[in-house]
């Protein structure tokens, strides 16, 4: 089976530089995707679900240690920073798997000579690390979204983001469905992500985040499907497999 | 009862030097007169409180007693020598007990006003007419005495009470108020230009350490480990395959560490060489970010030769890739423009990127183009913050004073 790679990384000549040399040194593998901002580059994971993440951690939408927090263990990551002190000395620590730019030849063969060895089994969790660093990080956490302006007509409604039950994806749009009500948002759900606090708004579909208190119960459909009931709301939603470990007992 | 009285003496000195030294301390003294004493001690301002300490350690033990032994035995002759030239008629011992009573209170009262010259030379009228009242109220007692004594009639008493009066009183200006309030006045003069002088010295070691703080960041920011790697990784994938944009992004490389690294020395450059530099750092900044970054410079050549501190306009310019381009989704425009208006020169640098509400972490760069402008202009330059349509604008305004 092929392994797929998705390389995420901001500034567009790193972005070449790294898949020119990915090419050369493991070209049995497929790279599914390359994209310059965290926003996209969780879009493109939860659309292509690839074995392999290169994160650059300076990203804009959301940093490469975000995109990797929501990952957990569904793939193997590998970061990428031209100079995190801290970062680098906790990926040491944590056996944590990284490059430093500019990547050189010798340093990346035998990243990947790591990355094959691991391949067949189950990736580690990040997120241990993750949370350290980004604690230790001198930028403090991103602001959360508190309003959200959706045309209705000629009028425009400012939404508390407090009171929405769920968001869905449209397009470019986004469905906002609150209590009794619902309007369309001009923003691609994958661009609102950033702005949404990941401990109260779950997301659990690639076109699905739902406010966590919303949730009535998630029950089983078969053996890999879920759906999400919800309170205020008599619709059903489904659960993508990405995303079922959410509700795992 | 002797051994009582010395270890008294003995414990309350110990107390007032330690108040001396630490006026927290006061607050530990038992109450009453011991209490009151430290108290008072304590409110004196540190160089006061410095000179009593210094002077109650030199004169402490048997170093007081042979000196005041000695003023007795001076005041004591000086009496003798009264006695026998003007009124060898009375007892002598009078004059010998006169002598070293009006010896002794003036040494006291110089002593008083040699510590108290603050206070004196602050309420000078309140400290004459004290001592004058106080003259004169003890010159009338003294009178009185002497009439009681020699069993004068009350008549002559009250009929040279003006003359009396008068004299006792000009003494008293003369011999005890005029000279105190001039030593309290010259003592305090004395006080302030050292004060004077203490501040100039504190201001100047702090505006020192600001300097070299400001050129250590400087350094600092210089030599970000970031921006060095990210460009050197970009160059090397430039080079191979396309060997002419390489030599450019190389050239701009070489250009900005090579102002930076002269501008970093000079305190003040011209705002060509300074523009130069920002213009530097956004092409590297461009061929590193592609289409997310576009940027225009303007200086009207009038200004080019105007000085300003070095790197401002490069922190901001830093500020503006780092907190409104590089968080963007789309990136942005950077202008970078100069204009001189009534005097004053207006230096704008405006990002089209996220900003002011998802710029964190942006203080020590800004705090640090704050304490440069203080340095260089004192209060009549500034930096001015505001939330453009879309991103940041960062404004410098600087009077302009040299032209070159």
């Amino acid at each position: 089976m092929t392994v797929t790679i998705l390389v995420a990384e901001d500034e567009p000549l790193m972005r070449e530089r790294l898949l020119g040399m990915l090419a050369l040194a493991w070209p049995d593998a497929q790279v599914i995707a390359a994209v310059d901002n965290g926003l996209d580059a969780w879009d493109a994971y939860l659309e292509h679900a690839p074995r392999v993440v290169f994160l650059d951690i300076r990203m804009p939408g959301l940093s490469g240690l975000e995109v990797a927090e929501r990952i957990g263990r569904q793939a193997h990551v590998v970061f990428v920073t031209a100079y995190d002190q801290y970062a680098v000395d906790a990926f040491d620590a944590g056996a944590v798997d990284y490059l430093l730019k500019p990547i050189q030849p010798g340093r990346l063969d035998k990243a990947l000579a790591r990355l094959r060895e691991k391949l067949d089994s189950q990736p580690m969790d990040v997120s241990a690390v993750v949370r350290q660093v980004k604690a230790a990080s001198p930028a403090p956490a991103r602001e959360h979204l508190k309003w959200l302006k959706a045309s209705v007509g000629k009028q425009i409604r400012l939404i508390n983001v407090e009171e929405v039950l769920f968001f869905q994806a449209d397009t470019k749009y986004t469905r906002v469905v609150l209590e009794g009500s619902e309007a369309l948002v001009r923003i691609p759900l994958k661009d609102l992500l950033g702005g949404l606090d990941a401990d109260r708004f779950w997301q659990i579909h690639r076109g699905t985040v739902v406010k966590v208190t919303a949730i009535r119960a998630a029950e089983r459909i078969d053996a890999e499907r879920m759906q999400v009931l919800l309170r205020g709301s008599s619709e059903v939603l489904p659960v993508s497999r990405s995303f079922t470990h959410l509700f795992r007992e | 009862m002797w051994a009582g009285i010395a270890k008294w003496y003995r414990q309350w000195e110990q107390e007032q030097l330690a108040v001396l030294q630490d006026p927290a301390l006061a607050r530990q003294a038992p109450f009453g007169y011991r209490r009151y004493v430290a108290c008072k001690l304590a409110a004196l301002p540190l160089r006061e409180r410095q000179e009593l300490y210094r002077f109650s350690v030199y004169w402490r033990g048997p170093r007081v007693w042979l000196a005041l032994a000695a003023l007795c035995l001076v005041l004591s002759v000086l009496g003798l020598l009264l006695h026998l030239a003007f009124m060898p008629a009375a007892p002598w011992w009078k004059t010998v007990v006169a002598a070293n009573t009006i010896g002794l209170a003036l040494s006291a009262s110089s002593a008083g006003v040699w510590f108290n010259y603050r206070k004196i030379a602050r309420a000078k009228l309140r400290a004459l007419a004290s001592m004058v009242g106080l003259g004169a109220i003890g010159g009338l007692f003294g009178t009185l005495i002497v009439t009681v004594s020699r069993g004068k009639p009350w008549q002559e008493l009250i009929d040279d009470l003006p003359r009396t009066l008068m004299l006792v009183t000009g003494a008293a200006t003369v011999l005890i108020a005029a000279p105190s309030i001039v030593l309290a006045v010259l003592r305090n003069r004395h006080y302030e230009t050292a004060n004077a002088q203490l501040q100039r010295d504190a201001e100047q070691a702090r505006l020192a350490r600001e300097l070299s703080e400001t050129q250590l960041r400087l350094l600092r920011a210089q030599i970000e480990p970031h921006f060095l790697f990210n460009t050197l990784g970009a160059v090397q994938q430039l080079a191979q395959e396309k060997a002419p944009r390489a030599a450019e992004l190389t050239a701009h490389l070489i250009d900005f560490l090579r102002a930076s690294m002269s501008d970093m020395r000079c305190e003040q450059v011209s705002l060509a060489t300074e523009f130069g530099l920002v213009e530097s750092y956004l092409a590297v900044m461009q061929i590193r970010m592609g289409e997310r970054l576009r940027f225009r410079i303007d200086l009207p050549t009038g200004l080019a030769a105007t000085r300003i501190p070095s790197m401002l306009v490069l922190t901001l310019a830093e500020n503006a890739i780092k907190h409104g381009i590089e968080p963007s989704l789309r990136g942005g425009d950077i202008t970078v423009t100069a204009h001189e208006d009534a005097g004053q020169i207006r230096i704008a640098v405006n990002d089209g990127g996220v900003g002011m509400s998802d710029t964190p972490g942006n203080g020590t760069g800004l705090e640090n183009v704050r304490s440069r402008l203080r340095l260089a202009y004192g209060e009549s330059a500034s930096l001015v913050l505001s939330e453009a349509e879309p991103g940041l604008l960062a404004e410098l305004f600087i009077p302009r004073k040299d032209a070159q």
